[in-house]
Protein backbone atom coordinates (compact mmCIF):
# COMPACT_ATOMS: atom_id res chain seq x y z
CA UNK A 1 0.00 0.00 0.00
CA UNK A 2 2.75 2.59 0.64
CA UNK A 3 5.99 3.08 0.32
CA UNK A 4 6.97 4.18 4.36
CA UNK A 5 5.75 2.89 6.94
CA UNK A 6 3.27 5.17 8.87
CA UNK A 7 2.30 6.37 12.46
CA UNK A 8 -1.31 5.67 13.48
CA UNK A 9 -2.44 9.11 13.70
CA UNK A 10 -0.83 9.53 9.71
CA UNK A 11 -3.05 6.70 9.00
CA UNK A 12 -6.00 8.02 10.17
CA UNK A 13 -5.35 11.25 7.71
CA UNK A 14 -4.68 8.51 4.69
CA UNK A 15 -7.57 7.00 5.37
CA UNK A 16 -9.94 9.94 6.13
CA UNK A 17 -8.98 11.02 2.65
CA UNK A 18 -8.75 7.67 0.79
CA UNK A 19 -12.77 7.77 0.30
CA UNK A 20 -12.46 11.03 -2.07
CA UNK A 21 -9.86 9.82 -4.05
CA UNK A 22 -11.98 6.61 -4.52
CA UNK A 23 -15.07 8.83 -5.81
CA UNK A 24 -12.71 10.19 -8.26
CA UNK A 25 -11.28 6.86 -9.37
CA UNK A 26 -15.36 5.41 -9.13
CA UNK A 27 -16.91 8.37 -11.55
CA UNK A 28 -13.92 7.65 -14.35
CA UNK A 29 -14.48 3.40 -13.95
CA UNK A 30 -18.17 4.39 -13.83
CA UNK A 31 -18.20 6.41 -17.34
CA UNK A 32 -16.00 3.47 -18.98
CA UNK A 33 -18.86 1.00 -17.70
CA UNK A 34 -21.74 3.02 -18.28
CA UNK A 35 -20.89 3.46 -22.03
CA UNK A 36 -19.64 0.39 -22.73
CA UNK A 37 -22.93 -1.10 -21.20
CA UNK A 38 -25.05 1.07 -23.39
CA UNK A 39 -23.30 0.62 -26.40
CA UNK A 40 -23.39 -3.10 -26.01
CA UNK A 41 -27.00 -3.35 -27.84
CA UNK A 42 -26.31 -1.12 -30.65
CA UNK A 43 -22.62 -2.76 -31.10
CA UNK A 44 -24.18 -6.02 -31.15
CA UNK A 45 -26.76 -5.71 -33.87
CA UNK A 46 -25.32 -3.41 -36.05
CA UNK A 47 -21.68 -4.48 -35.44
CA UNK A 48 -18.81 -2.94 -37.40
CA UNK A 49 -21.75 -2.02 -39.83
CA UNK A 50 -22.12 1.03 -37.93
CA UNK A 51 -18.94 2.50 -38.62
CA UNK A 52 -19.23 1.79 -42.71
CA UNK A 53 -22.45 3.07 -42.82
CA UNK A 54 -23.25 7.01 -43.76
CA UNK A 55 -27.29 6.50 -43.39
CA UNK A 56 -28.53 7.95 -40.62
CA UNK A 57 -32.60 7.14 -40.84
CA UNK A 58 -34.55 6.30 -37.66
CA UNK A 59 -37.81 4.67 -38.98
CA UNK A 60 -41.04 6.33 -36.86
CA UNK A 61 -43.24 3.56 -37.86
CA UNK A 62 -41.40 0.90 -38.33
CA UNK A 63 -38.25 0.79 -35.56
CA UNK A 64 -36.76 -2.53 -37.03
CA UNK A 65 -36.01 -0.72 -40.37
CA UNK A 66 -34.18 1.70 -38.68
CA UNK A 67 -30.44 2.13 -40.12
CA UNK A 68 -28.01 4.18 -38.04
CA UNK A 69 -24.67 4.98 -39.47
CA UNK A 70 -21.43 6.70 -37.86
CA UNK A 71 -19.00 7.07 -40.29
CA UNK A 72 -20.33 10.47 -41.48
CA UNK A 73 -20.10 11.62 -37.99
CA UNK A 74 -16.78 10.09 -37.53
CA UNK A 75 -15.27 11.25 -40.37
CA UNK A 76 -16.61 15.16 -39.84
CA UNK A 77 -14.72 14.68 -36.01
CA UNK A 78 -11.55 13.60 -37.88
CA UNK A 79 -11.58 16.48 -40.11
CA UNK A 80 -12.51 18.89 -38.28
CA UNK A 81 -10.55 18.28 -35.77
CA UNK A 82 -7.23 17.52 -38.31
CA UNK A 83 -8.37 21.33 -39.60
CA UNK A 84 -8.20 22.67 -36.54
CA UNK A 85 -5.06 21.19 -35.34
CA UNK A 86 -3.20 21.95 -38.75
CA UNK A 87 -4.40 25.71 -38.25
CA UNK A 88 -3.65 25.83 -34.88
CA UNK A 89 -0.05 24.58 -34.56
CA UNK A 90 1.65 27.43 -36.49
CA UNK A 91 0.47 30.06 -34.70
CA UNK A 92 0.91 27.93 -31.25
CA UNK A 93 4.52 28.04 -32.48
CA UNK A 94 4.50 31.47 -33.46
CA UNK A 95 2.92 32.52 -30.18
CA UNK A 96 5.47 30.26 -27.49
CA UNK A 97 8.22 31.95 -29.38
CA UNK A 98 6.92 35.72 -28.80
CA UNK A 99 6.07 35.21 -25.42
CA UNK A 100 8.76 33.57 -24.54
CA UNK A 101 11.92 35.17 -26.27
CA UNK A 102 10.61 38.13 -28.16
CA UNK A 103 8.49 40.09 -26.77
CA UNK A 104 8.97 42.91 -24.64
CA UNK A 105 7.98 42.21 -20.83
CA UNK A 106 4.78 44.08 -20.88
CA UNK A 107 3.66 42.59 -24.26
CA UNK A 108 4.28 39.13 -22.83
CA UNK A 109 2.07 39.29 -20.17
CA UNK A 110 -0.76 40.87 -21.98
CA UNK A 111 -0.56 38.22 -24.71
CA UNK A 112 -0.26 35.95 -21.56
CA UNK A 113 -3.43 37.54 -20.19
CA UNK A 114 -5.55 37.26 -23.69
CA UNK A 115 -4.10 33.69 -24.12
CA UNK A 116 -5.75 32.87 -20.43
CA UNK A 117 -9.08 34.92 -21.55
CA UNK A 118 -8.95 32.80 -24.85
CA UNK A 119 -8.69 29.22 -22.69
CA UNK A 120 -11.71 30.24 -20.29
CA UNK A 121 -14.50 31.97 -22.26
CA UNK A 122 -17.44 29.56 -22.20
CA UNK A 123 -17.71 27.73 -25.60
CA UNK A 124 -20.97 28.35 -26.29
CA UNK A 125 -19.93 32.14 -27.07
CA UNK A 126 -17.55 30.70 -29.31
CA UNK A 127 -20.33 28.78 -30.82
CA UNK A 128 -22.36 32.10 -30.84
CA UNK A 129 -20.04 34.09 -32.47
CA UNK A 130 -19.51 31.28 -35.06
CA UNK A 131 -22.79 31.27 -36.06
CA UNK A 132 -23.75 35.19 -36.56
CA UNK A 133 -20.10 36.42 -37.14
CA UNK A 134 -17.81 34.08 -38.08
CA UNK A 135 -19.67 31.43 -40.83
CA UNK A 136 -21.09 34.52 -42.57
CA UNK A 137 -17.53 35.99 -42.82
CA UNK A 138 -15.65 33.19 -44.03
CA UNK A 139 -18.40 32.08 -46.62
CA UNK A 140 -18.47 35.32 -48.29
CA UNK A 141 -14.55 36.58 -47.96
CA UNK A 142 -12.73 33.48 -48.12
CA UNK A 143 -14.92 30.22 -49.21
CA UNK A 144 -16.37 31.81 -52.33
CA UNK A 145 -12.95 33.24 -53.54
CA UNK A 146 -11.51 30.05 -52.52
CA UNK A 147 -13.92 27.94 -54.87
CA UNK A 148 -13.73 30.66 -57.94
CA UNK A 149 -10.20 30.60 -57.85
CA UNK A 150 -9.20 27.19 -57.02
CA UNK A 151 -12.94 25.43 -57.68
CA UNK A 152 -10.61 22.38 -59.28
CA UNK A 153 -8.99 21.58 -56.13
CA UNK A 154 -11.44 18.74 -54.65
CA UNK A 155 -11.46 20.71 -51.32
CA UNK A 156 -12.61 23.51 -52.84
CA UNK A 157 -14.79 22.34 -55.67
CA UNK A 158 -18.31 22.76 -54.44
CA UNK A 159 -20.52 25.80 -53.95
CA UNK A 160 -20.10 26.93 -50.47
CA UNK A 161 -24.31 27.68 -50.33
CA UNK A 162 -23.99 28.32 -46.86
CA UNK A 163 -21.41 28.98 -44.34
CA UNK A 164 -22.39 25.80 -42.20
CA UNK A 165 -19.64 23.50 -43.10
CA UNK A 166 -16.79 21.62 -41.92
CA UNK A 167 -14.19 24.26 -42.99
CA UNK A 168 -15.92 26.52 -40.78
CA UNK A 169 -16.29 23.65 -37.89
CA UNK A 170 -12.05 23.61 -38.03
CA UNK A 171 -11.72 27.33 -38.09
CA UNK A 172 -13.36 27.83 -35.06
CA UNK A 173 -12.15 24.92 -32.97
CA UNK A 174 -8.69 26.18 -34.03
CA UNK A 175 -9.26 29.05 -32.47
CA UNK A 176 -10.63 27.26 -29.35
CA UNK A 177 -8.03 25.05 -29.12
CA UNK A 178 -5.12 27.43 -29.44
CA UNK A 179 -4.70 28.57 -26.03
CA UNK A 180 -4.57 24.44 -24.53
CA UNK A 181 -2.05 23.89 -27.41
CA UNK A 182 -0.07 27.20 -26.32
CA UNK A 183 -0.03 25.80 -22.61
CA UNK A 184 1.17 22.25 -23.26
CA UNK A 185 3.96 23.84 -26.08
CA UNK A 186 5.26 26.77 -23.74
CA UNK A 187 6.04 24.58 -20.59
CA UNK A 188 8.02 22.29 -23.23
CA UNK A 189 9.20 25.33 -24.45
CA UNK A 190 10.38 26.26 -20.48
CA UNK A 191 11.76 22.81 -19.88
CA UNK A 192 14.67 23.61 -22.52
CA UNK A 193 18.27 23.74 -20.53
CA UNK A 194 19.50 27.02 -20.63
CA UNK A 195 22.69 25.52 -21.43
CA UNK A 196 21.14 24.74 -24.71
CA UNK A 197 20.23 28.32 -25.36
CA UNK A 198 23.38 29.65 -24.62
CA UNK A 199 25.42 27.39 -26.83
CA UNK A 200 22.93 28.31 -30.02
CA UNK A 201 23.76 32.14 -29.12
CA UNK A 202 27.58 30.98 -28.99
CA UNK A 203 27.96 29.74 -32.18
CA UNK A 204 25.78 32.98 -33.42
CA UNK A 205 22.68 31.63 -34.81
CA UNK A 206 19.96 34.31 -36.14
CA UNK A 207 17.32 34.82 -34.07
CA UNK A 208 15.37 31.95 -37.05
CA UNK A 209 18.64 30.11 -36.83
CA UNK A 210 18.03 29.93 -32.92
CA UNK A 211 14.28 29.23 -32.93
CA UNK A 212 14.84 26.66 -35.69
CA UNK A 213 16.78 24.95 -33.12
CA UNK A 214 14.93 25.20 -30.09
CA UNK A 215 11.85 23.98 -32.27
CA UNK A 216 14.33 20.97 -32.74
CA UNK A 217 14.78 20.61 -29.11
CA UNK A 218 11.27 21.52 -27.77
CA UNK A 219 9.90 18.67 -30.88
CA UNK A 220 8.06 16.01 -28.48
CA UNK A 221 6.33 18.84 -26.59
CA UNK A 222 4.94 20.57 -30.07
CA UNK A 223 3.69 16.80 -30.60
CA UNK A 224 1.80 16.85 -27.57
CA UNK A 225 0.23 19.79 -27.73
CA UNK A 226 -0.61 18.82 -31.22
CA UNK A 227 -2.62 16.01 -29.84
CA UNK A 228 -4.19 17.42 -27.27
CA UNK A 229 -5.69 19.89 -29.33
CA UNK A 230 -6.81 17.31 -31.74
CA UNK A 231 -8.54 14.98 -28.00
CA UNK A 232 -10.23 18.69 -27.19
CA UNK A 233 -11.62 19.89 -30.65
CA UNK A 234 -12.88 16.02 -31.21
CA UNK A 235 -14.91 16.21 -28.20
CA UNK A 236 -16.25 19.79 -28.15
CA UNK A 237 -19.44 19.82 -28.66
CA UNK A 238 -22.15 22.88 -28.46
CA UNK A 239 -19.59 25.10 -30.46
CA UNK A 240 -19.16 22.71 -33.07
CA UNK A 241 -22.96 21.93 -33.54
CA UNK A 242 -24.06 25.19 -34.17
CA UNK A 243 -21.69 25.72 -37.25
CA UNK A 244 -20.74 22.38 -38.71
CA UNK A 245 -24.03 22.12 -40.82
CA UNK A 246 -25.60 19.09 -38.97
CA UNK A 247 -25.94 16.78 -42.22
CA UNK A 248 -24.62 13.72 -42.29
CA UNK A 249 -22.44 13.52 -45.70
CA UNK A 250 -18.75 12.50 -46.14
CA UNK A 251 -17.45 14.38 -49.02
CA UNK A 252 -13.93 15.53 -49.92
CA UNK A 253 -15.56 18.82 -50.27
CA UNK A 254 -14.78 21.14 -46.88
CA UNK A 255 -17.48 23.54 -48.10
CA UNK A 256 -20.29 20.81 -47.89
CA UNK A 257 -22.20 20.55 -44.08
CA UNK A 258 -21.25 18.01 -42.16
CA UNK A 259 -21.65 16.33 -38.62
CA UNK A 260 -19.13 15.60 -35.99
CA UNK A 261 -19.89 12.78 -33.44
CA UNK A 262 -20.71 15.48 -30.30
CA UNK A 263 -22.73 17.46 -32.61
CA UNK A 264 -24.99 14.02 -33.59
CA UNK A 265 -25.25 13.26 -30.05
CA UNK A 266 -26.16 17.24 -28.61
CA UNK A 267 -28.82 16.83 -31.86
CA UNK A 268 -30.24 13.55 -31.45
CA UNK A 269 -29.75 12.56 -27.68
CA UNK A 270 -33.99 13.85 -26.50
CA UNK A 271 -35.64 12.32 -29.69
CA UNK A 272 -33.27 8.89 -28.79
CA UNK A 273 -35.57 7.53 -26.22
CA UNK A 274 -38.13 7.39 -28.71
CA UNK A 275 -36.55 4.74 -30.95
CA UNK A 276 -35.29 1.58 -29.66
CA UNK A 277 -31.30 1.42 -30.78
CA UNK A 278 -30.58 5.07 -30.80
CA UNK A 279 -29.56 5.69 -27.83
CA UNK A 280 -26.85 2.36 -27.90
CA UNK A 281 -25.67 4.03 -31.19
CA UNK A 282 -25.29 7.65 -29.52
CA UNK A 283 -23.57 5.96 -26.77
CA UNK A 284 -21.44 3.77 -29.14
CA UNK A 285 -20.26 7.45 -30.51
CA UNK A 286 -19.48 8.38 -27.43
CA UNK A 287 -17.03 5.55 -26.44
CA UNK A 288 -15.80 6.28 -29.90
CA UNK A 289 -14.84 9.67 -28.54
CA UNK A 290 -13.95 8.31 -25.26
CA UNK A 291 -11.37 5.72 -26.61
CA UNK A 292 -10.36 8.87 -29.45
CA UNK A 293 -9.58 11.06 -26.32
CA UNK A 294 -8.02 8.65 -24.11
CA UNK A 295 -5.73 7.93 -26.99
CA UNK A 296 -4.72 11.01 -27.76
CA UNK A 297 -4.02 11.93 -24.01
CA UNK A 298 -2.08 8.42 -23.37
CA UNK A 299 0.21 9.39 -26.05
CA UNK A 300 0.97 13.00 -25.61
CA UNK A 301 2.11 12.15 -21.28
CA UNK A 302 4.63 9.51 -23.21
CA UNK A 303 5.99 12.14 -25.35
CA UNK A 304 6.21 14.52 -22.50
CA UNK A 305 8.06 12.48 -20.31
CA UNK A 306 10.55 11.17 -22.55
CA UNK A 307 11.10 14.90 -23.59
CA UNK A 308 11.57 15.32 -20.03
CA UNK A 309 14.06 12.31 -19.83
CA UNK A 310 15.99 13.25 -23.12
CA UNK A 311 16.74 16.53 -22.00
CA UNK A 312 17.27 15.72 -18.24
CA UNK B 1 23.66 43.99 -50.37
CA UNK B 2 22.49 42.27 -47.08
CA UNK B 3 23.07 39.04 -45.99
CA UNK B 4 20.64 36.86 -46.45
CA UNK B 5 20.51 35.02 -43.22
CA UNK B 6 19.52 38.92 -41.55
CA UNK B 7 16.99 38.95 -44.20
CA UNK B 8 15.84 35.35 -43.28
CA UNK B 9 15.73 36.45 -39.89
CA UNK B 10 13.68 40.08 -40.39
CA UNK B 11 10.89 37.57 -42.48
CA UNK B 12 10.60 34.94 -39.64
CA UNK B 13 10.32 37.61 -37.17
CA UNK B 14 7.40 39.30 -39.18
CA UNK B 15 5.61 36.56 -39.93
CA UNK B 16 6.06 35.15 -36.10
CA UNK B 17 4.45 38.74 -34.97
CA UNK B 18 1.56 38.91 -37.41
CA UNK B 19 0.80 35.11 -36.90
CA UNK B 20 0.61 35.62 -33.19
CA UNK B 21 -1.48 38.84 -33.67
CA UNK B 22 -3.72 36.44 -36.05
CA UNK B 23 -4.07 34.07 -33.59
CA UNK B 24 -5.39 36.04 -30.78
CA UNK B 25 -7.24 38.53 -32.84
CA UNK B 26 -10.42 36.34 -32.74
CA UNK B 27 -11.28 36.54 -29.06
CA UNK B 28 -10.96 40.36 -28.93
CA UNK B 29 -13.56 40.43 -32.08
CA UNK B 30 -15.60 38.24 -29.77
CA UNK B 31 -15.76 40.17 -26.73
CA UNK B 32 -16.38 43.14 -29.01
CA UNK B 33 -19.63 40.94 -30.54
CA UNK B 34 -20.61 40.05 -27.31
CA UNK B 35 -20.92 43.69 -25.43
CA UNK B 36 -22.06 45.50 -28.78
CA UNK B 37 -24.64 42.76 -29.59
CA UNK B 38 -25.50 42.00 -25.59
CA UNK B 39 -26.19 45.75 -25.14
CA UNK B 40 -27.77 46.27 -28.03
CA UNK B 41 -30.63 43.61 -27.72
CA UNK B 42 -31.01 45.04 -23.69
CA UNK B 43 -31.47 48.42 -25.25
CA UNK B 44 -33.95 47.06 -27.81
CA UNK B 45 -36.19 44.81 -25.31
CA UNK B 46 -35.84 46.97 -22.28
CA UNK B 47 -34.60 45.33 -19.02
CA UNK B 48 -37.56 42.97 -19.39
CA UNK B 49 -35.61 40.61 -21.53
CA UNK B 50 -33.20 40.09 -18.06
CA UNK B 51 -35.90 40.15 -15.42
CA UNK B 52 -38.95 38.21 -17.03
CA UNK B 53 -39.26 34.70 -17.53
CA UNK B 54 -41.95 35.04 -20.01
CA UNK B 55 -39.67 36.87 -23.01
CA UNK B 56 -36.79 37.09 -21.04
CA UNK B 57 -34.25 34.88 -19.58
CA UNK B 58 -34.38 35.14 -15.85
CA UNK B 59 -35.12 31.14 -15.65
CA UNK B 60 -31.78 30.74 -16.91
CA UNK B 61 -30.27 33.28 -15.26
CA UNK B 62 -31.41 31.94 -12.05
CA UNK B 63 -31.15 28.30 -12.65
CA UNK B 64 -27.37 29.31 -13.69
CA UNK B 65 -26.49 30.50 -10.48
CA UNK B 66 -28.31 27.47 -8.54
CA UNK B 67 -26.61 25.33 -10.79
CA UNK B 68 -22.73 26.90 -10.07
CA UNK B 69 -23.12 26.66 -6.60
CA UNK B 70 -25.04 23.67 -5.99
CA UNK B 71 -21.66 22.08 -8.59
CA UNK B 72 -19.39 23.92 -6.20
CA UNK B 73 -20.66 22.59 -3.01
CA UNK B 74 -20.69 19.34 -4.71
CA UNK B 75 -17.38 19.30 -6.84
CA UNK B 76 -15.14 21.67 -4.17
CA UNK B 77 -14.87 19.61 -0.94
CA UNK B 78 -14.11 16.43 -3.48
CA UNK B 79 -11.80 18.19 -5.29
CA UNK B 80 -9.78 19.56 -2.46
CA UNK B 81 -9.92 16.68 -0.19
CA UNK B 82 -8.94 14.26 -3.54
CA UNK B 83 -6.10 17.05 -4.48
CA UNK B 84 -5.09 16.86 -0.98
CA UNK B 85 -4.30 13.33 -1.00
CA UNK B 86 -2.58 12.82 -3.88
CA UNK B 87 -0.07 16.07 -3.21
CA UNK B 88 0.18 14.45 0.14
CA UNK B 89 0.50 11.05 -0.10
CA UNK B 90 2.14 11.11 -3.44
CA UNK B 91 4.49 8.60 -2.92
CA UNK B 92 1.63 5.75 -2.48
CA UNK B 93 0.32 3.71 -5.36
CA UNK B 94 -3.27 4.93 -4.76
CA UNK B 95 -2.35 8.52 -4.98
CA UNK B 96 -0.36 8.11 -8.08
CA UNK B 97 -3.42 6.22 -10.40
CA UNK B 98 -5.40 8.92 -8.58
CA UNK B 99 -3.37 11.62 -9.98
CA UNK B 100 -3.29 9.97 -13.50
CA UNK B 101 -7.37 8.99 -13.35
CA UNK B 102 -7.79 13.18 -12.44
CA UNK B 103 -5.48 13.86 -15.86
CA UNK B 104 -7.49 11.77 -17.81
CA UNK B 105 -11.18 13.51 -16.37
CA UNK B 106 -9.40 16.37 -17.70
CA UNK B 107 -9.02 15.32 -21.48
CA UNK B 108 -12.42 13.30 -21.17
CA UNK B 109 -15.12 15.24 -23.69
CA UNK B 110 -17.65 17.32 -21.40
CA UNK B 111 -20.70 15.76 -23.31
CA UNK B 112 -19.88 12.26 -22.01
CA UNK B 113 -20.02 13.51 -18.63
CA UNK B 114 -23.70 14.50 -19.20
CA UNK B 115 -24.55 10.89 -20.83
CA UNK B 116 -22.93 9.06 -17.69
CA UNK B 117 -25.26 11.13 -15.27
CA UNK B 118 -28.37 10.85 -17.85
CA UNK B 119 -28.00 7.29 -17.21
CA UNK B 120 -27.05 7.58 -13.78
CA UNK B 121 -29.29 9.97 -12.25
CA UNK B 122 -31.89 11.13 -14.61
CA UNK B 123 -33.02 7.34 -15.71
CA UNK B 124 -33.21 5.86 -12.18
CA UNK B 125 -35.03 9.27 -10.41
CA UNK B 126 -37.14 9.84 -13.89
CA UNK B 127 -37.02 13.37 -14.26
CA UNK B 128 -34.76 15.91 -15.28
CA UNK B 129 -33.42 18.23 -12.32
CA UNK B 130 -30.82 20.72 -11.59
CA UNK B 131 -29.34 18.21 -9.02
CA UNK B 132 -28.48 16.41 -11.89
CA UNK B 133 -27.14 19.16 -13.95
CA UNK B 134 -24.91 20.09 -11.13
CA UNK B 135 -23.79 17.02 -10.38
CA UNK B 136 -22.22 16.63 -14.42
CA UNK B 137 -20.67 19.80 -13.51
CA UNK B 138 -19.31 19.07 -10.80
CA UNK B 139 -17.24 16.23 -12.08
CA UNK B 140 -16.38 19.10 -15.07
CA UNK B 141 -15.00 21.23 -12.25
CA UNK B 142 -13.04 18.16 -10.07
CA UNK B 143 -9.98 17.61 -12.61
CA UNK B 144 -9.43 21.49 -13.12
CA UNK B 145 -9.39 21.95 -9.35
CA UNK B 146 -8.07 19.27 -8.16
CA UNK B 147 -4.99 19.86 -10.00
CA UNK B 148 -4.93 23.75 -8.65
CA UNK B 149 -4.60 22.15 -5.18
CA UNK B 150 -2.06 19.84 -6.15
CA UNK B 151 0.23 22.72 -7.53
CA UNK B 152 -0.42 25.21 -4.80
CA UNK B 153 -0.10 22.23 -1.76
CA UNK B 154 3.53 21.18 -3.33
CA UNK B 155 4.83 24.45 -4.00
CA UNK B 156 4.77 24.96 -0.32
CA UNK B 157 8.42 24.94 0.82
CA UNK B 158 9.51 22.11 2.93
CA UNK B 159 10.72 23.89 5.70
CA UNK B 160 6.91 24.78 6.90
CA UNK B 161 6.40 21.34 7.28
CA UNK B 162 9.72 20.81 9.07
CA UNK B 163 8.60 23.58 11.20
CA UNK B 164 5.13 21.69 12.24
CA UNK B 165 6.83 18.69 13.05
CA UNK B 166 9.60 19.65 15.36
CA UNK B 167 6.93 21.53 17.33
CA UNK B 168 5.44 18.07 17.50
CA UNK B 169 2.13 18.45 15.48
CA UNK B 170 0.84 15.50 13.67
CA UNK B 171 0.73 15.12 9.85
CA UNK B 172 -2.34 15.72 9.40
CA UNK B 173 -2.28 19.55 11.80
CA UNK B 174 0.46 19.99 9.83
CA UNK B 175 -1.12 19.36 6.25
CA UNK B 176 -3.99 21.17 7.40
CA UNK B 177 -2.86 23.71 10.31
CA UNK B 178 0.32 24.53 8.20
CA UNK B 179 0.64 23.76 4.53
CA UNK B 180 -3.40 24.32 3.73
CA UNK B 181 -2.95 27.71 4.60
CA UNK B 182 0.02 28.74 3.21
CA UNK B 183 -1.29 27.22 0.38
CA UNK B 184 -4.76 28.83 0.34
CA UNK B 185 -3.93 31.70 -2.42
CA UNK B 186 -3.29 28.62 -4.63
CA UNK B 187 -5.89 26.69 -3.34
CA UNK B 188 -8.41 29.69 -3.80
CA UNK B 189 -7.48 29.95 -7.27
CA UNK B 190 -8.35 26.48 -8.13
CA UNK B 191 -11.85 26.90 -6.32
CA UNK B 192 -12.73 30.22 -8.80
CA UNK B 193 -11.40 28.45 -11.69
CA UNK B 194 -13.70 25.47 -11.17
CA UNK B 195 -16.56 28.06 -10.49
CA UNK B 196 -15.85 29.57 -13.87
CA UNK B 197 -15.89 26.37 -15.55
CA UNK B 198 -18.73 25.55 -14.19
CA UNK B 199 -20.93 28.46 -14.84
CA UNK B 200 -19.45 28.35 -18.56
CA UNK B 201 -20.20 24.94 -19.51
CA UNK B 202 -23.21 23.54 -21.74
CA UNK B 203 -22.72 20.43 -22.97
CA UNK B 204 -22.96 18.57 -19.51
CA UNK B 205 -26.22 20.07 -19.08
CA UNK B 206 -27.83 19.07 -22.45
CA UNK B 207 -29.25 15.69 -20.84
CA UNK B 208 -29.43 16.58 -17.17
CA UNK B 209 -31.15 19.74 -16.04
CA UNK B 210 -34.02 19.52 -19.06
CA UNK B 211 -34.40 23.34 -20.29
CA UNK B 212 -37.10 24.32 -18.23
CA UNK B 213 -37.41 27.87 -19.21
CA UNK B 214 -40.67 29.34 -18.56
CA UNK B 215 -41.61 28.76 -14.82
CA UNK B 216 -38.66 29.11 -12.16
CA UNK B 217 -37.19 26.54 -10.05
CA UNK B 218 -38.08 28.26 -6.99
CA UNK B 219 -41.96 28.61 -7.32
CA UNK B 220 -42.09 25.42 -4.74
CA UNK B 221 -42.09 25.79 -1.27
CA UNK B 222 -38.70 23.68 -0.18
CA UNK B 223 -35.47 24.69 -1.47
CA UNK B 224 -34.73 21.07 -1.85
CA UNK B 225 -37.59 20.24 -3.71
CA UNK B 226 -36.05 23.09 -6.14
CA UNK B 227 -33.29 21.53 -6.99
CA UNK B 228 -34.87 17.99 -7.54
CA UNK B 229 -36.91 19.88 -9.97
CA UNK B 230 -36.03 20.38 -13.53
CA UNK B 231 -34.36 24.00 -14.61
CA UNK B 232 -32.72 26.15 -17.54
CA UNK B 233 -29.25 27.49 -17.33
CA UNK B 234 -27.90 30.67 -19.55
CA UNK B 235 -25.51 28.41 -21.49
CA UNK B 236 -28.10 26.27 -22.59
CA UNK B 237 -30.59 28.92 -22.93
CA UNK B 238 -27.87 30.55 -25.80
CA UNK B 239 -27.53 27.03 -27.81
CA UNK B 240 -31.06 26.73 -28.16
CA UNK B 241 -32.35 30.08 -28.82
CA UNK B 242 -28.84 30.52 -31.07
CA UNK B 243 -30.85 27.53 -33.34
CA UNK B 244 -34.19 30.00 -33.74
CA UNK B 245 -35.35 31.31 -36.77
CA UNK B 246 -37.05 34.70 -34.79
CA UNK B 247 -34.83 37.20 -33.85
CA UNK B 248 -36.07 37.82 -30.45
CA UNK B 249 -34.92 34.61 -29.46
CA UNK B 250 -31.12 35.91 -30.62
CA UNK B 251 -31.62 38.72 -29.05
CA UNK B 252 -31.70 36.76 -25.66
CA UNK B 253 -29.22 34.59 -26.56
CA UNK B 254 -26.37 37.29 -26.60
CA UNK B 255 -28.38 39.28 -23.62
CA UNK B 256 -27.43 36.07 -22.30
CA UNK B 257 -23.94 35.97 -23.49
CA UNK B 258 -22.75 39.23 -22.51
CA UNK B 259 -24.21 38.21 -18.58
CA UNK B 260 -21.82 34.97 -19.22
CA UNK B 261 -18.70 36.78 -20.51
CA UNK B 262 -19.35 39.89 -17.81
CA UNK B 263 -19.43 36.90 -14.45
CA UNK B 264 -16.57 35.25 -16.52
CA UNK B 265 -14.12 38.31 -16.42
CA UNK B 266 -14.83 39.25 -13.11
CA UNK B 267 -14.11 35.56 -11.62
CA UNK B 268 -11.26 36.22 -14.09
CA UNK B 269 -9.94 39.68 -12.62
CA UNK B 270 -10.58 37.98 -8.87
CA UNK B 271 -7.98 35.10 -9.75
CA UNK B 272 -5.57 37.83 -11.26
CA UNK B 273 -5.70 39.97 -8.36
CA UNK B 274 -5.06 37.15 -5.98
CA UNK B 275 -2.12 35.67 -8.29
CA UNK B 276 -0.82 39.18 -8.28
CA UNK B 277 -0.89 39.24 -4.20
CA UNK B 278 0.98 35.87 -3.61
CA UNK B 279 3.74 37.35 -6.11
CA UNK B 280 4.38 40.75 -4.14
Amino acid sequence: MTAKPMYRSDKLLYYSLLPFAAIVIAAFIMLFVVLGYVSAPALHRYGIGLFTTTKWAPNEANPSKSVYGLLAPLFGTLVSSVIAVLLALPVTVSVVLVIEEYAPERLRELIGSVIEVMAGLPTIVYGLWGLEVLAPFLREHIYSPLHQLLGFIPLFSCKPITGFNLATAGVLLSIMILPYMVAVARDAYRSIPFTYKEAALAIGATRYEYAKIMMGLAKPGIIAAALLGFGRAAGETVAVALVVGNVPLVSSCLFKPAYTISSLIANQFSMAPLYPYMMSVLFTGGLVLLLIGMAANTVAVIMITRARKRLG
Amino acid sequence: MADPRIIKEKVFLATIFALTILGILPVFHVLAEVIVKGSRAIARHGLGILTSTSNGILASLVGSAILSILASLLGIPLAIAAGLFVAEFSDTKLAKITRVVSRSLLEVPTVLLGMLVYIVVVVPTGSFSLLAGAIALALVMLPYVMVHVEQAIESVPPIYREAGYSIGMTRAEVLLGVVAGVARRGIATGVLMGFAKAMGETAPLLFTIGAARTTLPCTCNTPLANVLNPGDAVPLMIFQYAQMPQKIYHDMAWAGSLILVAAFLVVFLAVRLLVKEVRT
